[in-house]
């Protein structure tokens, strides 16, 4: 197993940078490079790197000894400056004395191969690092404490309490077993799918958590749309890097609201241009309004309200949307038309920023409603929401064929491929566990 | 060299691996030598006078189904036959039988003798015959030696036998036999890993001392189900076996004297069955349960002797005499011979294939307890396929090997060769993740062209496999072709018993799996001209139709299992450079250097994990490529 190296911390200029081996002979390439020969496991020490007699920083060398260790490797950590010259220096002399550039995600593998972390950790973990923003954070953070296997935990002892209970009737018939309670084995597989079936269902917003919730501002033309686009990507702290799936070829701007990642979307421009990219438009403004989580209707709050508004707003009744009355800052405003009956709207100006921290407030509320808010445990990966699915799917397979009196051979099929999946999230169950849990349970051996 | 006799085979040990072992290669035509301490003491049964129960039953009909004879003599000296789980559907029933367990080791010696190429010899093998780096015989203690191609080593818990009766130890292979100390060594000095496992045994009772009206009669099937395709009828009259209790007087007692127990004072270092625990165990371990169960069962139609199964205890000898007689019914009971446990040396299985050769020696085969299973059937089971595979290995033919989608054998020999063993291995129906498909009553389908391969099916029982087979079809394809329509009484009869509407027109296939759809009514709607039908015939049909729907979906996970088989290895790959891979697996793949995912994914030792890294790194060399 060779020893790897690479910058734990993100690229670029900083205060600090943090410079991660892992492996058989990471404590040795440190004590050669700083010539010392006494690191005290998880204790920090200050030492100077040399590379031909040159110093190339003061640095804090922490190391932690296997299996102690994120990887569950020897692991030494270097706390550098943070200057691009003095971190490739390092790497440099580390690759000198043996090590190699770790490949991506290698840290997490190791640890998952050496059994430090599970898959729905080493998953998180990857969740963690692509996070754009505090809310997605906080779901990866509360995945690697292993939030999520602890939720599924309760499901998955269930599952093999009624396995262990099933397996001993059939393979125990001479010994003296108490006879399996109907009642309680419908029970407990009740309480599964159940509890399955409300994680699962909070992938809706988890999904949009870790991919962004779409927001499209839409309008007809001149009533401020893209001022107000504008003016919110301004406002709001613009996320840098891409957000997977999401193409930039409409005017995109992925923005974080209150830690929550948007994907702004103005649909602007539509009308002035010719009749072909029109159409186009068109379809593209369509497009967009399907696909939004919530749309900001923009009408001019100076203005009349025409036959264009009434269309859009008739489009958009059964969306979640919001009615925001631009031009808040014109004397001409006139402020929501009662008689439109499309009950609260929000005043704003894009022009002067008036306004703009209440439709803030009201983007948030209304995603909120839609349980997308940073509450509780998540489910933010598409293959943990799928294996939760199927899970579920033949819980209730297995209750099915319970309840219809099938021998326990027939039972346990379903149940079984319902532990498979929990375990693709949270690791495996194997014949082994089901056995010595049985051997524990039930006093066995004629 | 110069030898006393050659052999093409040698096997060491007459237990039930060894029976199966060389009556395999010597009717494969392999000259074949049965090296045996005690020749009166061939097959026999050291602990239970049983064969057969819940998965071990499997074992014993794929035995048959490929050629073996467990289940032939079981069946000639069986004296109380039972088919279990019969409630439950037809994957997981299974025959288990009482045997006598005089006439079973009379019987198999018969058989041994009775076989052309066998030759029982008895004597102790001290040491591997190593020419030129080569295997080439055994050494006896006496001084003969023997030359062999290949060697099956089927020592049971003689390898280096200990047995603990309270605070007393000795030597031996079973009570009052010599244990196989010097072969043991002589394996560890050939670099086998050795490893220590226990089992033991409970009290056996002078019948004439029991109160037999104290317990309750448990009788044997009116039909008795036989293990062999090839058996017709159960000839041997048959008998009850008796059940009882222990008391809180009986487990209080114990629990004064537990550090009599070598189990609690710590002097057996071995690790016991958890699923075969002694009494000491029951009672301390579930110390809330009032009483255990215990089965009196006669050891046969010639003697007096009873087995007290379920007590089995290592405490001493004098105490157990004072515990049985506090069993309501035994209190004027004397025991014949004590129980005791008994410690023994295994080979790690993992330095096996799948053909049970070991990778360290070749022509070198381990079957039976020394792979760290228990039970007569996983002895017999492993003897079998050392034995035919000895046999294919000394006459250059490609070795057997079974698949766990298959068998039971394939299940038990992969668990053993991947996982290792860290308390004896037995088998369970939970280990086979096929288990619908695996049913006791159709092993021969499974299993019986490859008895023919081989060339352990004779003719005349290959013609009857080949009978029933079209028995078989032509049973399926009358379900499938008699069908109730709505014009039909029957119809109208069908639907009142079931309460339910059948529709216009049905078949008996699909009827068959409706509920409350028994084989004694799909038997009364069968046309009249096709009878008589057997009612195990029927019985295997149907168990198709039961489970078809399931076998269907298995078949699609076991093809997807296997999608990745023909994957090329390139004879260059660097298996030490791909990371996630532990030293003990790079050292396997660098030693067996595997052409396909396949011969990989087959290699003892390949975990699960490793075997998805190495398919992730072959994927993407072959996208890059």
């Amino acid at each position: 197993m060779s020893t790897i190296v690479a910058l734990s911390t993100p690229r670029g200029r900083g205060a600090l940078a943090v410079i991660r081996l892992s492996g058989p002979t990471a404590i040795e390439i440190a004590a050669q490079m700083s010539g010392l020969r006494d690191l005290e496991p998880r204790k920090a020490k200050l030492a100077k790197l040399n590379r031909e007699r040159q110093v190339i920083d003061e640095v804090i060398l922490t190391c932690f000894v296997a299996p102690n260790s994120m990887t569950g490797e020897d692991v030494v950590e270097i706390s550098c400056h943070g200057s691009p010259a003095v971190v490739r220096q390092i790497i440099d002399r580390t690759l000198d004395l043996g090590a190699v550039l770790a490949g991506p995600g290698e840290f997490t593998l190791r640890a998952l191969s050496n059994g430090k972390i599970n898959l729905a950790q080493a998953e998180a973990i990857r969740d963690l690092i692509s996070a754009q923003t505090d809310a997605a954070v906080k779901q990866a953070t509360r995945q690697i404490n292993g939030e999520l296997s602890q939720a599924l935990d309760p499901f998955k002892e269930k599952l093999v309490e009624v396995i262990v209970l099933l397996e001993s009737a059939l393979e125990f018939v001479e010994d003296d077993l108490p006879a399996p309670r109907v009642n309680a084995i419908e029970q407990m597989l009740g309480s599964v799918t159940a509890g399955v079936e409300k994680l699962s269902a909070s992938y809706s917003s988890g999904r949009l958590l870790q991919d962004g919730v779409r927001v499209t501002i839409s309008g007809r033309p001149n009533v401020g749309k893209s001022s107000l686009f504008n003016v919110l990507v301004a406002h709001e702290r613009a996320i840098v890097t891409e957000i997977p799936g999401t193409t930039r070829d409409t005017l995109s701007e992925a923005i974080d609201l209150g830690g929550i990642p948007v994907i702004l979307t103005d649909t602007a421009g539509v009308r002035e241009t010719s009749d072909d990219i029109e159409t186009l438009g068109i379809e593209r403004t369509h497009r967009a309004l399907s696909d939004a989580d919530l749309v900001l209707v923009v009408l001019d709050g100076g203005d009349e309200v025409g036959p264009a508004d009434r269309d859009l707003l008739s489009h958009t009744a059964e969306s979640r949307r919001l009615i925001v009355m631009n031009k808040c800052d014109l004397p001409t405003f006139r402020g929501a038309d009662s008689c439109l009956g499309v009950g609260q709207t929000i005043n704003v100006s894009a022009r002067t920023g008036e306004g703009l921290d209440g439709l803030r407030q009201a983007i948030l509320e209304s995603l909120n409603s839609a349980g997308i808010d940073d509450q509780g445990l998540l489910i933010t990966n598409v293959r943990h929401y799928d294996l939760l699915c199927r899970t579920k799917q033949e819980v209730e397979l297995a209750l099915a064929a319970f309840h219809d009196r099938h021998s326990e051979e027939v039972v346990l099929v379903p149940l079984h491929n319902a532990l498979k999946y929990l375990g693709q999230i949270t690791g495996e169950t194997t014949t082994e566990d089901i056995l010595s849990e049985i051997f524990a349970t039930f006093c066995i051996g004629k | 060299m110069s030898f006393d006799e050659t052999f093409d085979v040698i096997v060491i040990g007459a237990g039930h691996a060894g029976c199966e072992a060389a009556s395999a290669a010597a009717r494969l035509g392999a000259e074949t030598g049965l090296i045996t301490l005690n020749l009166d003491l061939v097959g026999q049964m050291s602990c239970n006078p049983a064969i057969g129960g819940i998965a071990k039953g499997h074992l014993v009909r794929e035995i048959d189904a490929l050629g073996g004879i467990m289940g032939r003599v079981i069946d000639r000296t069986g004296i109380q036959f039972r088919l279990l789980n019969r409630s439950r559907g037809p994957a997981v029933q299974s025959p288990r039988a009482q045997a006598d367990r005089m006439r079973y080791r009379a019987e198999m010696r018969r058989t041994l003798e009775a076989t052309s190429n066998l030759h029982l010899r008895q004597g102790k093998v001290v040491d591997f015959v190593i020419h030129h780096g080569q295997l080439a015989g055994v050494n006896l203690e006496d001084g003969r030696c023997f030359g062999a191609k290949a060697v099956v080593v089927a020592t049971g818990t003689f390898l280096n036998g200990l047995i603990h009766t309270g605070r007393r130890t000795y030597r031996g292979g079973r009570a009052g036999e010599p244990a196989a100390v010097e072969l043991a060594e002589a394996l560890k000095n050939l670099g086998f890993p050795v490893g220590r496992l226990k089992t033991g045994t409970p009290p056996r009772l002078d019948g004439r001392t029991i109160d037999w009206s104290a317990f309750e009669p448990q009788p044997g099937d009116k039909t008795p189900v036989p293990f062999s395709f090839s058996t017709d009828e159960i000839e041997q009259e048959q008998i009850k076996c008796y059940i009882g209790y222990t008391t809180g007087q009986v487990h209080d007692s114990i629990r004064q004297n537990i550090a009599e127990s070598p189990l609690y004072s710590g002097k057996i270092q071995g690790v016991g069955p958890r699923y075969c625990p002694s009494i000491e165990d029951k009672v301390v371990k579930f110390s809330d349960k009032s009483r255990h169960q215990l089965f009196l069962e006669p050891e046969g139609h010639d003697t007096n002797e009873v087995y007290l199964n379920g007590f089995s205890t290592s405490l001493p000898a004098e105490l157990q005499q004072d515990l049985v007689r506090m069993i309501p019914g035994l209190e004027e009971a004397r025991v014949i011979r004590p129980g005791y446990a008994i410690e023994y040396d295994f080979v790690d299985p993992r330095e096996l294939g799948p053909d049970l050769q070991t990778s360290r020696i070749a022509g070198l085969f381990h079957a039976g307890q020394i792979n760290g299973t228990t039970g007569y059937e996983e002895a017999a089971c492993q003897g079998l396929v050392a034995g035919i595979n000895a046999a294919l290995f000394t006459q250059k033919r490609e070795p057997l090997r079974l698949r766990r989608e298959e068998s039971y054998i394939g299940v038990l020999i992969e668990d053993l060769i991947k996982q290792g063993v860290d308390e004896p291995y037995r088998i369970f129906t939970s280990r086979a993740e096929y288990r619908l498909a695996l049913r006791y009553d159709n092993a021969d389908e499974r299993l019986g062209q490859y008895g023919r391969e081989v060339g352990l099916v004779g003719d005349s029982d290959w013609e009857r496999f080949n009978t029933r087979q079209a028995r078989l079809a032509k049973l399926r394809t009358a379900l499938d072709n008699t069908r109730l329509r709505r014009s039909d009484a029957q119809h109208a009869a069908v639907s009142a018993l079931l309460e339910a509407d059948l529709g216009d027109v049905i078949s008996l296939a699909q009827l068959a799996k409706r509920p409350k759809v028994n084989s004694e009514l799909i038997m009364s709607l069968l046309p009249s001209e096709l009878k008589p039908i057997a009612e195990a015939d029927l019985n295997s049909v149907l168990a198709d139709s039961l489970y078809a729907g399931y076998l269907d979906s298995q078949k699609a996970t076991i093809a997807r299992l296997y999608q990745h088989d023909t994957l090329k290895i390139p004879r260059d790959t660097p298996f030490g450079s791909i990371s996630g891979l532990s030293n003990e697996i790079v050292e396997r793949l660098d030693r067996a250097r595997p052409q396909t995912f396949g011969e990989a994914r087959r290699l003892p030792g390949l975990t699960p994990g490793a075997l998805s890294t190495l398919l992730v790194f072959l994927s993407a060399q072959q996208k890059s490529a």
